[in-house]
């Protein structure tokens, strides 16, 4: 059988954002929470530098697309929770919008090598 | 025999001495290596095998220095730029509040004077939040980053020009005191330009931040 390999770090660090406001939007998170789920769902082909997402995290913030808030978890440790904002909404929308499409685009062509 | 805490204090003056700040981000990242070695330790490994593993998957500390340097360097700049938009507005604000108080005050001028610079300041005020507000809407989107800090740049020095010679030209009531609103909407007219200049610089950041979450 085919195996994915692991996925180039360029399009990791492009899928970063879709995939945060993506997440975000299911409900408030934390970083760590969101590196395993993103592996999670890649089955563990989606790797990042785990310090790496928190600068991402901090400009998304900086721009107005999530907010966050300092709280204490069920385990008493103390994390910084994120939550998407209005315009971190709107971002995600466009962003699906446009990866769907590329989406679409990839696999109309490979529909047609099969014809 | 390997000491966890000692091992997270000594990783933490790494990261200190690479000039990751703390509280944030370091504490973040202190938290999310926590989190790593309490999952690991459940899979059978060492501590210290686990804390090796934590730590390589967290990243070099000049690395993320670098990442969190590029956010910080935008976030200080624009900082800059929305406190000097601020200043100018809060100054165009308040500063003819003053003078409308003075006149309000005054117990020589009559009721319809009065009346008129309270509409005049109301005017005013709403103009200048709402250019604050919505500026970004109908300025242009410039993607030339050197150049947009030029026009922000112009603006504010137009805008220091501007109560260097325009505002105080006409005061009010004092050249025209047989027709109390022309001067007035004179002078408030012109803190409002004021606070519209020094407002563009902020306005064309934002423009463009839009433009770009537009297109991201």
């Amino acid at each position: 059988m085919y195996r994915v390999p692991m996925i180039r770090k360029e399009l990791v660090a492009a899928s970063a954002e879709p995939l945060i406001l993506s997440l975000l939007a299911r409900g408030e998170s934390y970083g760590y929470a969101i590196i395993q789920e993103v592996k999670a769902r890649s089955g563990g082909k989606l790797q990042w530098t785990d310090g790496m997402l928190y600068p991402v995290l901090h400009r998304m913030e900086h721009r107005g697309l999530i907010k966050s808030r300092w709280a204490e978890s069920e385990t008493g440790r103390k994390r910084k929770y994120y939550s998407l904002k209005k315009d971190g909404k709107t971002a995600m929308a466009r962003h699906q919008e446009q990866w769907s499409l590329v989406h679409s685009v990839l696999a109309g062509l490979k529909k047609e090598q099969y014809v | 025999m390997f000491d966890l805490e000692k091992s997270i204090a000594d990783w933490r003056q790494q990261m200190l001495a690479a000039g990751i700040r703390t509280p944030v981000p370091l504490e973040e990242l202190e938290i999310h290596l926590r989190d790593e070695i309490e999952r690991q330790v459940q899979s059978g490994l060492s501590r210290q095998q686990v804390f090796g593993i934590a730590v390589k998957k967290i990243g070099q500390a000049p690395e993320l220095k670098s990442e969190f340097k590029k956010v910080n360097a935008l976030m200080e700049i624009q900082k800059i730029i929305k406190l000097a938009g601020v200043i100018c507005v809060v100054v165009a604000s308040f500063c003819p509040l003053f003078i409308f108080l003075a006149m309000l005050l005054d117990h020589r001028v009559s009721s319809l004077p009065k009346m008129l610079a309270v509409a005049v300041y109301a005017t005013t005020l709403t103009t200048i939040v709402l250019s604050w507000r919505y500026n970004h809407k109908l300025l242009p989107v410039i993607h030339n980053q050197l150049l947009r800090r030029a026009v922000g740049l112009a603006c504010y020095g137009g805008c220091l020009l501007w109560i260097r010679f325009g505002i105080f030209h006409f005061p009010p009531g004092g050249s025209h005191p047989r027709s109390p609103l022309l001067p007035l909407l004179i002078f408030g007219l012109e803190w409002t330009v004021m606070a519209i200049l020094g407002g563009i610089g902020h306005g064309l950041e934002k423009a463009a931040r839009k433009n770009t979450e537009q297109y991201v």
